[in-house]
């Protein structure tokens, strides 16, 4: 049962970041592949102000707040300045740039040895707990997400995506959508962070490597880019498989590359799936 | 100083390896292939494998690894963008990294993490005043600048040159005076896996080959694209040199006789100018103006 109620805390805990990335990745078709760097910052940020500095919760999440604002913008910032494709590449190199300040700052984030024994909310100390308080967190930014999909900006973002042009010329423009976007999608990460690492009780370096990017990219892809019910359905199938997997008996050496494999595997296979509707092509009257 | 310079030489001559080919794809496809530090690893792995276990002559091993690299280039073409890129140019971005995944897991599976080296032990090393180099990064140096003069004179005085320039400036009006743009297509991006093989194979005999160098690999061959303007080939090339030079000579220089930036920050600040240079100048350093009737 136990196993149980860690799979549905995992699943409803990583619900609202892979929604926040879904918003940019899915709905807005940018080619965001610096979503790690943004839980990393986030995550460290709010660990470090409450176990190096004991500022307590309150202030830490403040202070979380004010990173991944200022992060969320230097991303809006280059997605602004630079083409799609180069954007992308240039994402992933902001994420490699912060990961190595992370490793090397290691009087501040103790480097590879990551931060240990995480406090946790007082309400939150048993998987179930985890589960229950997820769950409600999960309905909630669902709920939210879908508002926001169906609302005024949540089309200026479909229309930016299909036709930059078309929507400038009915009055969208794209620093306000992309800042409040990348903003947003900021928001749902910060509780993604805070709630993971809270659970995991450790805050480390190869918890945000590129095999983690790529998952993120298979559940947004897998789950229809731009679809929150999809998004979220991927998320359960693909985050209870990850689980799952830990019971295949293989030697960790052995698993660790064939799970890679297997995920690289599902994200062509999803891609192919999606081929047409992954990146649409402009609509013609 | 002039350790840093030679450092920075052999650096940025495994970087335009890797990043002169991409941009050549670019140019051509217009398509970003985000394996490419995997398949680079592989013709290091390859090679080191043929020469370690087989014990094949170091020539034949480094044939051999061309070869590999050569046909992951010719199936990873023909699976993982052919398919795709006429669809949408972006699919190919997402599919090649479904590819890194795959590659990493199949390098871990088959090569280990442990650092495995093509040419184990001490290396001769040479004194040029107060530097110090290695024979083999002499002759890595020197083979690095042959291949891009060969490619020079290929791409620029060459029928087969012209072609492929008449592809990357309009695909369309080369096909129309008979040029087949689909063959060239492959066989440029088969030589871009040839060069990214080149780049593993001056990796495993300079240094070592782990898993981890792919991701990096890849990251700096492209921020050199970008920052040099996207397809422009020869602006890649010296963007690989410039962001060599930078890493090398920001964490070398004892900064106002104050402090050294630690080498862990190595390319992270080769990084950061990159980025602040692209927020102000997003077409890059040597923008290629296209050609108009």
């Amino acid at each position: 049962m136990n196993f149980f109620w860690h799979t549905l805390a995992v699943i409803c805990m990583f619900i609202p970041g892979y929604l926040g990335y879904g918003l940019i990745l899915g709905k807005g078709k940018i080619l965001h592949f610096g979503h790690e760097g943004i839980v990393m910052v986030t995550g460290y940020t709010v660990f470090i102000l409450l176990m190096q500095f004991h500022t307590g919760y309150i202030l830490a999440l403040f202070g979380g707040l004010i990173a991944i604002a200022a992060v969320s913008l230097l991303f809006a910032l280059l997605a602004l300045r630079l083409e799609a494709d180069a954007f992308g590449v240039m994402s992933l190199a902001v994420h490699l740039m912060l990961f190595a300040v992370v490793l090397n700052w290691s009087s501040v984030t103790r480097g590879a040895l990551g931060i240990p024994g995480l406090l946790r909310f007082p309400f939150l100390q048993t998987p179930f707990d985890f589960a229950m308080f997820g769950l409600v967190v999960a309905v909630f930014f669902f709920w939210l997400m879908w508002k926001v999909d169906r609302s005024a900006f949540g089309r200026k973002l479909a229309a930016l995506a299909e036709h930059e042009w078309h929507a400038k010329s009915l009055g969208i423009y794209r620093r306000k959508v992309y800042i409040l976007a990348f903003l947003l999608s900021g928001f749902c990460v910060l509780t993604t962070a805070v709630l993971s690492r809270q659970y995991f009780t450790i805050i480390h370096p190869n918890d945000f490597l590129f095999p983690v990017l790529v998952f993120d990219v298979m559940v947004i892809v897998a789950g229809k880019p731009g679809s929150v019910p999809g998004v979220t359905l991927a998320s359960i199938l693909l985050i209870s498989l990850k689980e799952a997997l830990r019971f295949v008996p293989l030697s960790p050496a052995v698993l660790g590359p064939v799970r890679l494999i297997l995920f690289g595997l599902i994200l062509f296979g999803a891609v192919w799936w999606r081929r047409d509707t992954l990146f649409p092509q402009e609509r013609e009257i | 100083m002039v350790q840093l310079f030679i450092n920075g030489l052999i650096a940025g001559s495994l970087g335009a390896l890797v990043a002169g080919g991409l941009a050549l794809v670019y140019g051509v496809l217009g398509v970003f292939n985000l394996a490419l530090g995997q398949m680079a690893l592989i013709g290091g792995y390859s090679t080191w494998w043929l020469h370690q276990s087989l014990h094949l002559p170091l020539s034949i091993s480094i044939l051999g690894g061309l070869l590999v690299g050569a046909l992951l280039a010719w199936l990873t073409f023909e699976i993982f963008v052919n398919p795709f890129y006429r669809r949408h140019r972006f699919l190919p971005l997402v599919t090649t990294i479904a590819l890194s995944m795959i590659l990493d897991g199949a390098i871990l599976l088959l090569f280990q993490e442990r650092p495995r080296s093509i040419v184990p032990g001490l290396k001769k090393m040479v004194q040029m005043g107060d530097a110090r180099i290695s024979m083999e990064q002499v002759g890595l140096i020197l083979i690095t600048f042959v291949l891009l003069a060969s490619f020079a004179y290929v791409l620029h005085s060459t029928a087969f040159g012209r072609k492929i320039r008449a592809v990357v400036q309009h695909e369309h009006a080369a096909w129309s005076l008979g040029i087949p743009a689909h063959i060239l297509h492959r066989l440029i991006f088969i030589l871009s896996g040839v060069l990214a093989a080149c780049g593993g194979i001056f990796l495993g005999i300079d240094q070592n080959l782990t898993p981890i160098f792919a991701f990096p690999l890849t990251i700096k061959a492209y921020a050199a694209i970008i920052a040099g303007g996207k397809g422009n080939f020869w602006g890649a090339i010296l963007c690989a040199y410039l962001i060599a030079f930078l890493e090398q000579f920001v964490v070398g220089i004892h900064w106002f006789g104050l402090f050294y930036v630690p080498a862990g920050y190595q390319q992270s600040v080769a990084l950061v100018f990159i980025i602040f240079f692209l927020l102000f100048k997003p077409s890059g350093l040597f923008v290629r103006s296209a050609r108009a009737a």
